[in-house]
């Protein structure tokens, strides 16, 4: 194409810019992932205590159900339970790698920010400390978002000097999220009755999510997914330093703190409902990037849709895992918890990421 | 050589005005008073520790002065929105890092970040400008390539390039030959004139080579411990006397053989006082 420069005064031929590899391969990557997470998705509705195959689960989802129970098992108990997971997947994912462009670390995740430990402590704390009446699902889902948020705000201030810093940042979340980790354990050890109904929230899991804490999580994505997404734009120019990001005309302070709240809000919502699983959201975003590149309107998106695709799979391992299981007040038979299993699997993978980042 | 500007846009004056930056009783920089003439290129010279990046950032509003205030058109830059200041003048900070990941077109592509329309979407002419960086920094070739595969000078242009797609009047720069092989230098310093020359921009740039900055520079500004010493054109900055008492080194002047300029020739070191 022929542009014409207004200082030269002359026609310059100009050729477009050739695509980067990333660039070429987004929109297949993220049309393949999403079929997959389609694909795992119908599997992981049909397992659990009763096991249904997917033809059957289609034919239950369009309302063609031979057996009547099948179309109320699936409607009714894991439609919701896919849902959440998916979606708290993506909020996790999402949280990860706005995360690791605002810490400027590759190793950064939600479990490193306190957000989900301080989650985790304040519905713990509502468990053994509030009136009986009061600790009912919802309730709880919210003590969980004020704790995580309350958690971000004293990591903000506690690495407060003057002005905030990627790396003090980091280390500030992984002190509060210690602590808070700690208090948790305080109170589990003087107050074992509840270590039944708390140790959900502790390991993560999606087991026995429905319809009731689907209305919770949803709204809350419908306002935090969007903010993540539109996020990368302002997080292009901070993962570029503060003197460059400020030079492109950024305020990086206020762009660090509104991504760092945003972060927040997607951790907590998920932290609400699932509990504190871990390694999604540092998992998602670190194949996102090997896929696609750092540029974040390509890596965010696909960050939210792999670790979608992540947690959903491993939820089908651990349900296919089933195990007679401590949950609430009476043992019962349960898939294992899937924050157990991405912990089990993501601590090697964490290990590799180091070996990668020494070399 | 002056004048004219980057596509028909006003000519950006740059002034410091009483600047004093630096806590309590110690100042970085101590009662600067400067300022730039549009369409020139102004070397900023000095030994280590004197304040030439501390200048640098404050004429940039990297940094706040405590005192007094830089001045953009007239106007206090702090007081201006500062989307609007990078519409005026773009910065080259020293040693800035990107993600590794990210290529060159991706990285150029930010310089359109003050110009952006509400949702980012780049527009014709962000496309334009992006590819005028690129070619002019030679970089056109490697806009899909990731930033960590380049070489040091490859790197170099390909911060200048995202500098330049800010389509600025004024262009501020850090030592941008550190870290840079003899060939690479004067590949940076020869783009820099030919900016200045073929498109009008005011260069304000940090050096550490006195040399290249005479060479290059129609102006060199020596400041030594917060201090502007010396100001004018090179060979009436670059004297023995100011080598001696500024960077403790005698040497001998002489007439570069290819420009002119002042060449120094420092034989001994004798120390400051």
């Amino acid at each position: 194409m022929i542009a014409r420069t207004a200082a030269a005064g002359r026609p310059v031929a100009v050729t477009p810019l050739s695509h980067s590899a990333g660039a070429q391969r987004f929109p297949a990557l993220l049309a393949g992932i999403g079929a997959l997470v389609v694909a795992l998705s119908a599997l992981h509705i049909g397992l659990g205590t009763v096991r249904i195959a997917p033809g059957d689960v289609a034919a239950a989802l369009l309302e063609r159900a031979a057996d009547p129970v099948h179309r109320q098992i699936v409607w009714e108990l894991r439609l919701p339970r896919t849902l959440i997971a998916l979606v708290a997947g993506a909020m996790l994912g999402l949280a990860g790698a706005l995360l690791q462009t605002i810490t400027r670390n590759p190793l950064a995740s939600p479990a490193l920010t306190g957000v989900s430990a301080g989650g985790v402590l304040a519905v713990v704390a509502w468990l053994s400390f509030a009136p009986v009446g009061l600790a009912m699902g919802w309730v709880l889902q919210l003590m969980a978002l004020a704790g995580g948020l309350v958690a971000i705000t004293l990591v903000y201030a506690v690495s407060w000097q003057g002005g905030s810093d990627p790396t003090r940042l980091a280390l500030s979340g992984i002190l509060v999220g210690a602590i808070c980790s700690a208090i948790t354990l305080l109170i589990l050890v003087l107050d074992t009755q509840r270590l039944g109904s708390v140790l959900r929230w502790i390991i993560g899991s999606v087991n026995g999510r429905v319809w009731v804490h689907w209305t919770i999580l949803w709204p809350w994505a419908l306002v935090a997914l969007p903010l993540g997404l539109l996020s990368a734009g302002a997080a292009n120019a901070l993962g570029l330093g503060d003197a460059t990001a400020t030079g492109l005309g950024q305020h990086p302070e206020r762009a660090r703190a509104t991504l760092l709240f945003v972060a927040a809000l997607l951790t907590a919502g998920a932290v609400a409902v699932v509990g504190a699983i871990g390694f999604i959201g540092l998992i998602g975003p670190h194949l996102a990037r090997r896929l696609v590149g750092d540029d974040a309107r390509r890596a965010f998106p696909l960050s939210a849709v792999v670790a979608a695709a992540i947690l959903v799979a491993a939820d089908v391992v651990a349900q296919a895992l089933t195990l007679e299981f401590p949950f609430g007040d009476a043992t019962r038979r349960a898939g294992l918890p899937v924050g157990a299993l991405t912990a089990l699997l993501g601590a090697p993978f964490f290990l590799y990421l180091m070996l990668r980042e020494e070399r | 050589m002056s004048g004219k500007s980057w596509d028909g846009a006003k000519p950006a004056a740059l002034q410091a005005a009483g600047v004093r930056v630096g806590y309590g009783e110690h100042a970085v920089l101590d009662g600067l008073e400067f300022d730039i003439t549009p369409g020139t290129v102004t070397a900023v010279i000095g030994p280590n520790g004197s304040g030439k990046s501390t200048l640098l950032k404050t004429l940039t509003r990297l940094l706040r002065p405590a005192t007094g205030a830089v001045f953009l058109n007239g106007a206090a830059i702090t007081s201006l929105p500062t989307a609007a200041v990078a519409r005026q003048l773009a910065v080259l900070p020293q040693g800035p890092t990107a993600p590794g990941g990210l290529t060159v077109g991706e990285l150029v592509e930010q310089g359109r970040y003050p110009h952006a329309g509400p949702l980012r979407m780049l527009r014709m002419q962000d496309h334009e400008a992006i590819r005028t960086a690129l070619g002019l920094t030679d970089m056109t070739a490697y806009a899909a390539r990731p930033l960590d595969g380049l070489s040091g000078g490859e790197r170099q242009r390909a911060w200048i390039a995202l500098a330049l797609a800010q389509d600025t009047p004024m262009l501020l720069l850090d030592e941008p030959t550190t870290f840079l092989d003899i060939g690479h230098q004067l590949e940076v310093l020869d783009l820099i004139r030919r900016l200045n020359r073929e498109r009008g921009l005011t260069i304000v740039l940090v050096l550490h080579d006195l040399n290249q900055a005479a060479r290059y520079a129609e102006r060199l500004v020596a400041l030594d411990r917060g201090r502007i010493v010396a100001d004018g054109a090179p060979r009436d900055v670059l004297t023995t006397v100011l080598l001696a008492e500024v960077f403790g080194v005698r040497a001998h002047i002489l007439a570069d053989p290819e420009s002119g300029s002042p060449l120094c020739l420092p034989y001994a070191f004798v120390g400051r006082d």
